[in-house]
């Protein structure tokens, strides 16, 4: 089976359905006609809500952001016009909540940066299928230790006996979750203040911060296993 | 352009607001009554009665009148079996469709129950603004709300009966964040608002953040199927326990009589600590039943129900990532939010006594109005931004759910998903649409089934087909698709898995244009039966007067009192009959035949009036 090209389709500059004068595609209104455009091919986050591509935000700024432009997207006030802005307006406003809800939490705003910086995560899966080299040795450590909490547990022992077990199975993990969430932090911190920095400088920080999620994300399922045993002691 | 409303379409009661020169306005019946009964009667002879008329239809025609039929929007048969116990009208439908409900030889789905509310509130609205002078008195668009918690098919299913009354739904909105509106009117504040709305039938709670004039929904959550019905019900099954044996198969006026009562003791017990539960003498009840019900074992009763809400209330903090404590305030919405261990139970929890200042019952006809008036009006200064309550899914491969769009997320919403062929040559492929929580795909909610097709024949695996899912401001979904190769469109046929498809709209649409004429004559009929009730009871009233034997003797014949007689029977029998024309021509005719009996009366009581007394004294 041989892969086909994908039919390749020329990247014209969006032009305003109402006034036909082209717009740059981080213009939300018209700067002719100021009519509400369509939202085309837009990917970036920041760009659409006005803020740098920056880790650390206010958030009240982005809150503020956020009421400003519902203010103008919301389909509320396109009751009466015409089909073309109201579906712009349900497309806008669809967009903007999709990117206030990707930079309010810090988590899914670094995922958004590696997205529209060409290193995206990928599906979920891919954090789960394989134990990242760091986490290696409390992996199988981990894995040690619930075995034995589930022969304990089928062998009858006791609520609380089990619940110690956990307890103590739990806390070499959370305290890597918190080394790792320090990290993110840092990491971040840095990239902010490498706004002007040599590319190759910045792509480095890219990809630990990249590094870090995958293994965060594996981190948080460890928990969530964790979880599930306590859940079957019931 | 006609008026626009706000419709608070309700399980136990609807009504009806507007916004005129920026103040929001109730519509009442003359005896300052607003709330409407979600009842509708239908007679054998086809007239439906809707509000307080079906309402006392309940106890004497039982089987033709249904309540309650909004636990039955956008359900399936299979979801309602457990409801229709107790309930005196039938449920039916074909199995994996939509809920049919039998009315003596009728059937009819609960959207065009649902339309018979709403097109009696679509009539006195107008009736109000013709009274108001309004020369344009015509009601054509409406704002109407519906339970947070509610998803695509029960909010379609309500949109689809708002089309049947003859209105244009601008928009469906959740009926706590609409209650939020009406309260964020008079308080210009910020903060965090929960609001609790315990109906008739559903339960919801919402957070919102309120700032600047924008309602930002947080988190909502619920259970459309938990409400003042369910409190009914247990003091009703109360009374059937207890009379025992004889509890079973009592004819249905009875256990409605029955319920009457309770929901009586109920009301009773929001101001007192016991109430008696008093059922008068009934069929299959020779000897009546009275109980007397305290306050304390009322709510041991009930407190496995208010227990129920705290679970979603608990559910909705963790989504909005707040502590019960760091809720600024919390208000109470609905008529069963009376209930006294409701409003304790509810303080307990969020450590603050709720608000109860605004009237539970018609502060959410009246953040439609506000929200009808924002939409026509294009004002900014409010905003409302709501979400969805359930996450949005497809069946994926071995029966899984993918989540598509979340929870919670702020509407309107879209998200997209690629599929691909599995086979050579492949042209259609077909999406089951979810919506819920749950990881596999039958424990979801089933909403559509639909076929993209026009692939182009490619080898398995190669077209990519981008399927965009849209909800928007009504909570409502659409799909459109598009093979991303080519850019070719997709065609797409939704089934919806548990509502009407827009041709079974647009055919029950023209059924009612064609009934319009004959629901107009019905109520002309009716009003023609009215006006010769009153004349035959005025009329025997007359006859059986003390004073009408000496009458009799004197200036009235027999042969006259014989022809009023007639008449009057003639008249009961035009009443018996469905004939209009022929019910005004008795009416007229014992109209003339009492004229001199009319006289007589009249000089008679002047006489007696002025006897003894002088000439000068007149």
């Amino acid at each position: 089976m041989s892969a086909q090209p994908l039919t390749v389709r020329s990247i014209t500059p969006p032009e305003c359905r109402s006034c036909n004068s082209s717009v740059p595609v981080d213009e939300h209104f018209c700067p002719n006609c100021s009519r509400i455009q369509s939202l085309g091919r837009h990917g970036d986050y920041f760009l659409f809500l006005g803020l740098p591509r920056k880790l650390v935000i206010d958030s009240q700024e982005l809150d503020r952001r956020f009421r400003d432009l519902s203010r103008k997207f919301h389909p509320d006030f396109y009751y009466n016009a015409s089909p073309a802005e109201r579906l712009a307006s349900l497309e806008r406003s669809s967009y903007l909540n999709d990117a206030y809800r990707a930079l309010k939490q810090p988590v899914s705003r670094i995922e958004h940066l590696l997205t529209i910086e060409g290193l995206p995560l990928g599906k979920s899966d891919e954090g789960a299928a394989k134990v990242p080299p760091g986490l290696l040795e409390d992996v199988f450590a981990l894995n040690e230790e619930l075995d034995e909490i589930r022969d304990l547990r089928e062998s009858g022992a006791d609520a609380a006996t089990l619940a110690a077990r956990l307890a103590t199975a739990r806390q070499p993990i959370e305290a890597k979750r918190d080394e790792h969430e320090r990290a993110l932090a840092e990491a971040s911190e840095q990239w902010d203040r490498q706004a002007d920095a040599p590319a190759d400088a910045r792509r480095a920080t890219l990809e630990s911060l990249r590094q870090l999620l995958l293994e965060r994300n594996y981190i948080t399922n460890l928990l969530a296993t964790i979880e599930r045993e306590a859940a079957a002691h019931g | 352009m006609g008026k626009v409303v706000g419709i608070d379409l309700g399980t136990t009661n609807s009504l009806v607001a507007y916004v005129a020169n920026g103040g929001p306005v109730v519509i009442r019946d003359s005896s300052g009554d607003a709330l409407v009964p979600s009842t509708v009667s239908v007679d054998a002879a086809g007239t439906v009665f809707v509000g307080r008329e079906a309402q006392r239809r309940l106890l004497t025609d039982p089987s033709r009148t249904v309540y309650s039929v909004k636990r039955f929007m956008g359900r399936g048969v299979d979801d309602v079996q457990g409801d229709a116990h107790l309930l005196p009208f039938r449920v039916g439908g074909e199995a994996g469709g939509v809920v049919r409900i039998g009315v003596g030889d009728k059937e009819f789905t609960p959207p065009e129950i649902s339309a018979f509310v709403l097109r009696e509130l679509k009539r006195r609205a107008e009736e109000h603004f013709r009274e108001q002078g309004e020369f344009d008195f015509e009601v054509d668009r409406a704002v109407i709300t519906v339970p947070a918690y509610f998803n695509d098919a029960q909010r379609t299913a309500t949109r689809d009966a708002g089309r049947l009354a003859g209105l244009e739904v601008l928009r469906i909105i959740n009926e706590p964040t609409a209650a939020s509106l009406a309260y964020g009117l008079d308080q210009k504040n910020r903060g965090t608002i929960a609001v609790y709305d315990l109906g008739g039938g559903t339960f919801d709670i919402s957070i919102l953040k309120v700032e600047d004039g924008v309602f930002q929904v947080l988190s909502t959550n619920g259970d459309t199927h938990l409400g003042g019905d369910d409190i009914d019900r247990l003091l009703t099954e109360l009374v059937l326990t207890e009379l025992g044996t004889a509890g079973h198969g009592l004819p249905p006026e009875t256990v409605q009589a029955i319920r009457k009562a309770a929901i009586q003791a109920k009301i009773d017990l929001s101001s007192t600590d016991e109430a008696t539960l008093a059922v008068d003498r009934s069929p299959g009840l020779p000897d009546g039943f009275t109980r007397v019900v305290t306050l304390q074992e009322f709510e041991t009763l009930i407190r496995p129900l208010v227990d129920r809400t705290l679970v979603p209330v608990r559910q909705a903090l963790d989504d909005a990532g707040l502590e019960p404590g760091e809720v600024d305030e919390v208000v109470l919405v609905g008529g069963s939010t009376r209930v006294p261990l409701v409003r304790r139970m509810v303080a307990e929890l969020f450590g603050r006594p709720p608000h109860s200042d605004v009237n539970p019952d018609e502060v959410v006809a009246v953040g439609a109005a506000v929200q009808a008036d924002i939409l026509i009006s294009g004002r900014r200064e409010m905003l409302l931004l709501d979400v969805t309550p359930l996450s949005l899914g497809i069946e994926t491969m071995g029966g899984v759910t993918s989540k598509i769009i979340l929870r919670n997320s702020t509407i309107p919403a879209s998200g997209r998903e690629m599929f691909t062929t599995g086979v050579d040559g492949q042209t259609a492929v077909d999406v089951h649409v979810l919506q819920g929580e749950r990881e596999l795909a039958t424990d979801c909610r089933s909403l559509a089934r639909f076929r993209l097709r026009g692939i182009p024949p490619m080898p398995a695996g190669l077209p990519r087909i981008e399927v965009r899912f849209q909800i928007d401001a009504n909570g409502i979904l659409s799909v459109s698709a598009k093979e991303l190769r080519t850019d070719i469109e997709q065609a797409i046929d939704v089934k919806p898995s548990y509502g009407l498809t827009d041709a079974e709209v647009e055919r029950m649409l023209i059924d009612s244009f064609e009934h319009a004429e004959a629901d107009f004559e019905a109520r002309l009929l009716i009003e023609a039966r009215n006006e010769a009730e009153t004349i035959v009871h005025a009329t025997e009233k007359s006859l059986r007067r003390p004073d009408f034997a000496q009458l009799a003797g004197r200036e009235v014949s027999p042969a006259e009192v014989a022809s009023i007689e007639q008449a009057v029977a003639a008249l009961k029998a035009a009443i018996a009959g469905t004939d209009r024309e022929g019910i005004h021509a008795a009416t007229h005719a014992l109209n003339d035949a009492t004229r001199h009996l009319a006289e007589v009366m009249m000089n008679n009581s002047v006489r007696e009036a002025l006897a003894g007394k002088s000439v000068e004294d007149v």
